[in-house]
């Protein structure tokens, strides 16, 4: 197994684990770990093809992984101020329990 | 290759704890784990930069402010999360597996490629910067209107509604 393999599996079940948080967590904040997950296997992978590809002077893909570290902080930090803003509302952020709009 | 064959098992290891902990400050406290320890793994491959900015930014930043958010929500014990567990496993695992298998197709195919002589040295701060403020200066001020933006709307969101009506001359 190669190096860039085994860096593509570890990036593929992160990426398994946090759809999986995804799913099946109610906790709006653990819903946002799940989040965070998958957008760290993208960069795994990102991290990956740099190294083990062809010569790349411009640093495209260490340069996409700090871009995208950037815009995952900004996410967090919006998703977050949501959730608390949501429960000064209900007081609770349990997603079963945001059921206003439900028809 | 070494640091990665004992790196990648720990990392998955923290994620799978992050994923399946029910107490929601384990569960953050073990993402906050698996950010370092993938932190560690850009150290080893070359990537040191990208190393220390994921240190700061994903377990300075990010890891504290779910633990912080958790705190502050103090959501309810574990014994209702684990008695949805079975449904929420079976339904998720159900989604989840298809994906899987697409990812692990993709990435089988590339098993066949010819054992990797190619590989990127490691870069320097020096060129990091350089590289930032020529080809990718357009990208950094972009990302700087958007940090400006989120924080700002960061703060609204969070802040403590004023009493006052926000007209004064119209009550």
């Amino acid at each position: 197994m190669t190096p860039l393999v085994l860096l593509l599996t570890l990036s593929t079940l992160l990426f398994t684990l946090g759809l999986l948080a995804v799913l099946t967590r109610r906790n709006a904040i653990l819903i946002l770990v799940g989040i965070e997950l998958m957008l760290n296997a993208a960069n795994v992978n990102f991290i990956a093809f740099w190294r083990y590809g062809p010569p790349d002077p411009d640093l495209t893909g260490p340069m996409f992984v700090l871009f995208s570290i950037a815009i995952a902080a900004a996410e967090a930090a919006v998703g977050l101020a949501i959730i608390l803003m949501v429960f000064r509302h209900t007081r609770s952020t349990d997603l079963n329990r945001l059921d206003s709009l439900h028809g | 290759m070494i640091p990665l064959l004992i790196l990648t098992p720990l990392i998955l290891l923290a994620a799978l704890g992050a994923v399946w902990k029910a107490r929601p400050v384990h569960a953050a406290l073990l993402l906050a784990l698996a950010l370092a320890l993938i932190a560690v793994l850009y150290l080893t491959i070359g990537a040191d930069f990208i190393g220390l900015v994921q240190f700061m930014v994903y377990v300075g930043a990010v890891a504290v402010l779910i633990v912080f958010s958790l705190l502050i929500t103090r959501p309810g014990d574990e014994a209702e999360e684990l008695a949805r567990r079975p449904r929420s496993v079976v339904t998720g695992l159900a989604c989840t597996l298809p994906v899987l298998w697409v990812l692990v197709y993709v990435v089988s195919r590339l098993c066949n490629l010819p054992a990797g002589t190619l590989e990127n040295p490691a870069f320097s701060v020096a060129q990091v910067g350089q590289v930032l403020f020529t080809s990718y200066a357009p990208a950094v001020l972009t990302v700087g209107v958007l940090l400006t933006a989120v924080m700002i709307g960061a703060a609204m969101f969070a802040r403590e509604p004023s009493k006052k009506p926000p007209f004064p001359s119209d009550s």
